[in-house]
């Protein structure tokens, strides 16, 4: 079983290097078969992807969570999180903005070494994987944020600036980026909240006195602040879309520094032993 | 069989020239029946637009096929031949297809890219065909035509691009609002350029036109076009609060909107960004408005940069979609070569030498030890043989193919003979291999039978 989902794992990251090279061809040459095979490859993928997890937790009697696995579940839930948004926004051209950083993540989880040892009796624990999920779910949402943040401070460079590049006629429009921002950081948002809520519960019922003193804890705060205030502004109209923008990017860098550096920094008590 | 185009465009005529030369819808039929009545015009489509009217004929004979176009065209319209004949462009053969493939294409269109000339090429086809002007060639050839301006529609951008300066203008709102529909715009000046800018933004869907202009009854008059709001010149900046896309235009020699009038107009509006259109010189916008946050100002000489842009991708587009046209030349190529005599009567002749030789051999391994005088004896009376069988038919063929509808004549001697189904033609590999295996099969059949009746 394991061995399957090696397999099945590695036909997950092919298709999506074919998806990508696809979508990139898509980009470039505007065909609109290539984007169907590209969704094509996305969707293979993803099949395999979700059913190496699935033999892998199996075959391993639940997923251990440490860094490889993280960036695998990660991988999985920005492709969900991309075919969903796909349905609701129906613009083929974010597939070749974030399939390939599903693609990278996967590659990356084979890259990093991972310290077998014994696991921390804090993971478990019924509220630790329902934690997790919600974070991985929130952070795909995010990360889909942040792309499209992105395009939208590029698109709207290129609308000040008066150039009409390959890029500004591949990418959306303002509005329509704007909206892709939104609802992903609106949809992200309440898993987040849940997630951290479970998180914390579960950190205090282990430390009550000092269960924030962790910079996981600290940091997934201030991400938490920092798309508060863009819901905030965002809904109360107080700010530029471009304001909004820069803060989704904001956001989504400090879950990537939460992501990567947090998680090197051994103290707290997010220091599972693994 | 000669396919023939005599033609005139913006090219080759000014207006006044094209103008005369028109065959509208109603006059189609009467001008098909006319010039196929005659014995040298076995078909024609006739395609009349402003920018063009070309006559695409299949005629018996190159040269009395193009006489009889032009003395249609100079008889039809009574003008005189020396006259018609210094604006017309002739073209025989494979240039005629390479022609139509490139018109359908837009790419021989006055502005390269625009979608008008397709619908066009296929209502005269149409005209044609319900008029009985068409016949196998022109079906075929026309049918091919569209499938040309479909891909190149699909497969490349050439029309995807504005090359006016109002379209640009749409194009670039586009990019800030994604669509128009529901969109206040303010028309500022009553400009010919300005209304014709607006125009464009309605027919996008804009749910309301507000216009002003110093003389308030010249606002009134252009907001009825459009059924907006004539709004007074000092109400201007407080109004300028509810629009999404100003439009301006005006005579003046000064800044009519200023950093300052924006920056205030910006507040309160929930974030909603403002696309100015400058298109006024002197320009009537302060350049520095761009620096605002969501505001974007784009004056004519951006405008004309933006076309200009997309003028060079249409160009670009353009070479590919000349590959396409060569790809689909080279399909229609193939299927004509076929209705062509002279290959024909070759493939009948090869057809002919490979059975000879084959059972030439077969012949001989059973006749044993022959000398070399009886095997060229043998080898001269087989070609004689076959020689003078096929002479009489391929003669008349020849004879035949020169006709009106010759090519089918062709058309049946190749489906006689089978040349059609031989290797090489029809729909795939996998048929060709069919055919190959149902061949060697044949023939080791043959052979078996041959041996066990010891002939």
């Amino acid at each position: 079983m394991a061995q399957s989902a090696v397999i099945l794992f590695w036909f997950a990251t092919v298709a999506y290097v074919a998806a990508t090279v696809l979508y990139a061809y898509f980009f470039l040459s505007k065909r609109a078969s290539y984007s169907w095979y590209a969704t094509f490859f996305t969707g293979a993928g993803f099949l395999c992807h979700t059913a190496s997890i699935g033999l892998r937790s199996s075959a391993e009697h639940g997923t251990s969570l440490n860094g490889p696995n993280t960036l695998i579940l990660s991988a999985w839930a920005l492709v969900f999180a991309y075919f969903v948004v796909e349905h609701l926004i129906r613009m083929k051209v974010y597939g070749t903005l974030l399939v390939p950083v599903g693609l990278v993540l996967m590659v990356i989880s084979q890259l990093i070494s991972v310290r077998v040892g014994a696991a921390s009796p804090l993971v478990e624990n019924w509220k630790i994987g329902i934690h997790v999920a919600l974070i991985v779910f929130a952070n795909a949402g995010f990360f889909i944020a942040g792309v499209g943040a992105l395009a939208y401070l590029t698109q709207e460079s290129q609308l000040k600036r008066h150039r009409t590049s390959v890029l500004f006629k591949r990418l959306p429009s303002l509005a329509n980026i704007d909206l892709l921002v939104r609802r992903a950081i609106a949809f992200a948002y309440p898993a987040y909240s849940a997630g951290l809520l479970l998180g914390v519960f579960r950190a205090i019922e282990t430390d009550p006195p000092g269960w924030w003193a962790d910079p996981r804890v600290m940091l997934a705060g201030l991400v938490w602040g920092i798309f508060a205030t863009y819901l905030v502004l965002h809904y109360t109209q107080r700010a530029s879309a471009r304001t909004t923008a820069w803060l989704a990017l904001a956001g989504v860098l400090v879950v990537s520094v939460l992501a990567v550096i947090a998680r090197t920094v051994p103290a707290g008590f997010h220091v599972f032993g693994l | 069989m000669h396919l023939i185009l005599v033609g005139l465009s913006h090219k080759t005529a000014p207006i006044e020239i094209r103008e005369r030369l028109t065959f509208p819808a109603h006059k189609q039929a009467e001008a098909l029946t006319l010039l196929t009545s005659g014995d040298a015009i076995a078909e024609a489509v006739i395609v009349s637009t402003c920018n063009r009217t070309e006559i695409y004929a299949v005629a018996s004979g190159a040269d009395e096929g193009v006489d009889a176009v032009i003395d249609f065209m100079a008889g039809y319209h009574s003008l005189d031949r020396h006259e018609l004949v210094r604006s017309l462009y002739l073209n025989h053969g494979e240039s005629v297809v390479r022609h139509l493939f490139r018109v359908v294409a837009s790419l021989d269109s006055m502005v390269i890219g625009e979608a008008q000339i397709l619908g066009q090429v296929k209502e005269a086809y149409d005209y044609a065909l319900n008029n009985d002007a068409t016949g196998k060639v022109f079906n075929k050839l026309f049918r091919q035509s569209f499938e040309v301006g479909k891909r190149v529609r699909t497969e490349t951008e050439i029309g995807e691009n504005a090359v006016s300066i109002s379209y640009a203008a749409i194009e670039l709102a586009k990019k800030v609002f994604d669509t128009l529909a529901g969109r206040t715009i303010l028309v500022l000046g009553a400009g010919k350029m300005s209304e014709l800018t607006a125009k464009h933004l309605v027919s996008q869907g804009v749910k309301s036109v507000l216009v002003a202009n110093r003389t308030f009854e010249r606002a009134q008059e252009l907001a009825e076009r459009f059924n907006g709001e004539a709004i007074r010149y000092d109400d201007l900046y407080e109004r300028m609060h509810d629009a999404d896309i100003v439009i301006s235009s005006t005579a003046a020699t000064h800044y009519v909107i200023t950093k300052e009038h924006v920056a205030k107009s910006m507040r309160g509006r929930g974030g909603r960004p403002l696309f100015l259109i400058d298109i006024a010189v002197p320009r009537d916008i302060e350049p520095a408005v761009n620096d605002l946050s969501n505001v974007f100002l784009y004056d004519i000489d951006d405008l004309s940069g933006v076309v200009e842009s997309n003028l060079e991708e249409r160009m670009r587009e353009a070479r590919r979609a000349e590959v396409i046209i060569e790809e689909e030349f080279a399909s229609f190529a193939r299927w004509r070569e076929s209705l062509e005599v002279q290959p024909t009567v070759a493939a009948i002749r090869a057809r002919a030498d490979v059975i000879r030789q084959a059972e030439l051999e077969k012949a001989c391994k059973r006749l044993g030890n022959l000398s070399e005088k009886d095997l060229e004896t043998i080898d001269a009376l087989t070609c004689a043989i076959v020689n003078k069988m096929l002479h009489g038919p391929t003669q008349r063929l020849k004879q035949a193919a020169e006709a009106k509808d010759g090519y089918e004549y062709i058309e049946t001697a190749r489906h006689l003979y089978g040349l059609d189904d031989s290797e090489g033609r029809g729909h795939g590999r996998l048929r060709d291999l069919l055919n190959r295996r149902a061949k060697d099969v044949a023939e080791t059949a043959g052979n078996e039978m041959g041996d066990s009746l010891g002939c």
